[in-house]
């Protein structure tokens, strides 16, 4: 028995991810941090690109890598780094963050395994390997996101415009009168 | 053809790790970015439930998400500006200001 292609670049992808996003929040030095984040985004954007979601792949690499950790890789020169380098990394609190994970994470593998057990078999005109994914998804996404998702659509535009605003306001340095 | 189970399964981990970082991180710059991977883990799932329906609405979702995680960062960073200004540092252990 063969395994197709696709399956083998799943398992890569989602192994990679576990590991990287295991890195990033464990690493005692913020900036590997980021970087180890980095590395998730983009694995992500593969494990999308398998699940035939080649626009949000784009979106994910385009705005998560690109814009957001840039942005964060700017907030950290806030940070005064040796000293952030030299103290605990985990509040004294961590077993029961370990613990709260640990369990938010059974819980989850224990839900989603007996609804989706029977439906694991692909349908039948899509099994075989990646390249039976159907193409054209940006069209079909692009006419959904402006016909039957207008309104959300423009609320979240809202929402962009409601945290520019308030993301000033709140930094703003407040000059007296 | 990805399994979507194990699409779910890879969310799940994703998302218990980002919880164990949101939780036990002591800075406040990493928390936030453990924010983003559960966002990121949700996305996955999102996906996943997107290709086994041959329904494009979870990639729409998956995009609104994106959409809010950027909003987030936007606030959360100002929000972390307004802190270092008021009391130079990230650690959350140093804001128990209205710890009662």
């Amino acid at each position: 028995m063969t395994i197709p292609a696709g399956q083998v670049a799943f398992y890569y992808l989602a192994a990679a991810s576990i590991a990287t996003a295991l890195l990033a929040v464990t690493r005692r030095n913020p900036v590997h941090s980021m970087l180890w984040v980095l590395a998730l985004f983009l694995h992500v954007a593969g494990i999308f690109l398998l699940t035939g979601a080649e626009f949000l792949a784009a979106v994910q690499i385009i705005i998560y890598a690109g814009a957001i950790l840039v942005f964060y890789l700017f907030f950290l020169m806030l940070l005064d780094l040796p000293s952030e380098t030299a103290g605990p990394r985990f509040g004294a609190h961590w077993p029961l963050a370990a613990a709260a994970g640990a369990a938010f994470a059974a819980v989850a593998w224990y839900a989603y395994e007996p609804a989706l057990a029977p439906a694991a078999e692909p349908p039948a005109a899509l099994s075989g390997n990646i390249a039976t994914i159907p193409s054209g998804n940006i069209a079909t996404v692009g006419m959904e996101l402006f016909t039957r998702f207008v309104l959300p659509f423009e609320i979240a535009s809202l929402i962009l415009l409601a945290a520019i605003v308030g993301a000033v306001v709140i930094a703003r340095r407040k000059t007296p009168a | 053809m990805v399994p979507v189970g194990a699409c779910l399964a890879l969310s799940a981990t994703l998302f218990g790790i980002g919880l164990v970082g949101f939780l036990g991180r002591r800075n406040i710059i990493l928390m936030l970015v453990s924010v983003e991977i559960m966002l990121n883990a949700v996305n996955v799932s999102l996906a996943a439930f997107s290709q086994h329906l041959q329904e494009p609405r979870g990639q729409i979702m998956a995009l609104f998400v994106i959409a809010v995680a950027a909003a987030e960062v936007a606030v959360g960073l100002g929000l972390v500006i307004a802190l270092s200004r008021n009391r130079p540092g990230v650690n959350v252990d140093d804001l128990t200001a209205l710890k009662w």
